[in-house]
């Protein structure tokens, strides 16, 4: 009894206790944590008797992946975490032929080799398990990585219904698709509908315009009839409310001033409203037309003018042409309503 | 060392294998008994390649038999086990994950091996 005995003693006792536990137990994750336990005690008696390489893969290989992969299936198979009572068949008939094989086996193996002593061989290192995998056992091991791949292809097409499925034969057989030649009629015909209804649809729509036009013209027509105004009566209007009608209103800038700031560029409506100085009258550099001009009452009178009988033209030639007619005209008119504006103010202001 | 203890530990690991794979219903429970009796099939080859092929260092070379005077074809062996062993598993759980897909269910005893799969809706 050596210490390598010893050792393979103790790590079989631990590898057939929880291989026991695996094959018997009831709570299905656990089973998984007892193959852990079972398939590292036998990597540890693979490291007892010197195969160090295959002690690792297996550590590797069967641990690292085959029992998560196992773990995996267990949890995406949606099995409870508690114990299954479904989980067996009855034990007699399972347990009588794993007995019959257990004791058929140990005798066998125990009569064949008695309780003959052995030297352990000296352990093999990777680079001679390298060796010998690339040099006797090459074909073997191609062939293994062939499989290996099949292996792989063959568990991504079981996973994909949808890979190599086959028709079911109850199901009616898809219908042929529709031959173009013999949809054209009906396509055409078709067609021909929907061209016809929205040529209608269109007709429609330009005879209700029409209507609307039709009916429009004649409530516009008897508006422009009324008898042109009698210029005089006009230009007496004009004379006698001409000046309250285009007082400057508080709050709204009169039409002068907008017309002002077209007339002279630079000058800017507020200093327009001061009384104007005769230094700054002198400073342009033709003040003495100009500077009368700017007066915005005369524009306002001129506006009174022709306000009402023509609508002012948008080009600045008419307007800058306008103050030097209307100045003469209605210069009185206008002056004598340009007190008032500050005088109202002032009183309003002192009140 | 003596060599009958690996060998037994083997054995009886194998027949818990045996016990389990007949036992169990689920069919997860079944691969992994299937993995206990590759890990003692494992064992024995090299529990094999530590005794018997260690004492063979006067035998003449034969080619198929002894390609090379090196002993250690048993835990080169080992390794192409365990490498059929991880195939093996991963093909099973794609053919029970795919079967648990169509059937919502695991139990091998309730495979109806007469029926067809289109006769049944795939739901996943």
């Amino acid at each position: 009894m050596t210490v390598a005995d010893a050792l393979l003693l103790a790590l079989g006792a631990i590898a057939v206790g929880s291989g026991a536990l695996v094959v018997t137990s009831s709570h299905l994750v656990r089973a998984g944590l007892y193959l852990v336990v079972s398939l590292g005690a036998t990597a540890g008696l693979y490291l007892v008797m010197g195969a160090e390489l295959v002690a690792w893969v297996q550590v590797l290989v069967y641990v690292g992946a085959v029992v998560v992969l196992l773990l995996f299936a267990v949890m995406l198979t949606r099995a409870p975490i508690g114990p299954s009572r479904d989980l067996d068949r009855p034990a007699l008939p399972a347990a009588i032929i794993g007995a019959g094989t257990g004791f058929g086996l140990t005798a066998l193996l125990a009569d064949a080799f008695r309780w003959t002593e052995f030297e352990l061989p000296p352990p093999g290192t990777a680079q001679r398990v390298g060796e010998q995998v690339f040099g006797a056992w090459v074909l073997p091991f191609e062939v293994l990585s062939i499989l290996l791949l099949s292996a792989l292809v063959g568990a991504i097409v079981l996973s994909r219904p949808d890979l190599g499925a086959r028709p079911d034969p109850a199901a009616p057989a898809p219908a042929p698709p529709p031959d173009p030649v013999d949809e054209s009629a009906e396509v055409v015909a078709r067609l021909e509908r929907i061209a016809a209804r929205q040529a209608a649809a269109q007709a429609r729509v330009r005879q209700a315009h029409a209507d609307e036009l039709a009916a429009a013209a004649a409530a516009n027509a008897p508006e422009p009839a009324p008898e042109p105004a009698d210029p005089m009566h006009r230009q007496a209007h004009d004379v006698i409310f001409g000046a309250h009608e285009n007082r400057p209103r508080v709050g709204e800038p009169a039409e002068a001033e907008v017309l002002d700031s077209r007339i002279i560029r630079g000058e800017s409506v507020v200093e327009r409203d001061e009384p104007i100085e005769p230094k700054r009258a002198i400073e342009g550099a033709r003040p003495a037309r100009s500077r009368p001009a700017i007066e915005g009452d005369v524009v306002e009178g001129e506006l009174v003018e022709d306000g009402p009988a023509n609508s002012r033209p948008a080009g600045s030639k008419p307007v800058e042409s306008r103050p030097v007619e209307g100045k003469p005209a209605e210069g009185k008119p206008a002056e004598g309503k340009r007190p008032e504006l500050p005088a109202g103010d002032d009183e309003s202001k002192e009140r | 060392m003596h060599a009958v203890i690996p060998y037994v530990i083997a054995s009886l690991l194998f027949a818990l294998g045996v016990y389990g794979v007949l036992r169990r219903r689920n069919a997860i429970m079944v691969l992994m008994a299937v993995e206990l009796m590759l890990n003692a099939i494992n064992l024995i080859l090299v529990a094999a390649d530590a005794t018997v092929r260690a004492t063979l260092t006067g035998v003449q070379a034969e080619s198929w038999a002894y390609p090379v005077p090196e002993p250690k074809s048993g835990a080169i062996f080992a390794l192409f086990v365990i490498v059929l062993a991880a195939a093996e598993v991963g093909v099973g759980l794609a053919i029970v994950l795919q079967y648990y897909r169509l059937h919502r269910d695991v139990v091998i005893d309730e495979v109806g091996l007469d029926q067809h799969d289109h006769e049944k809706q795939v739901t996943g």
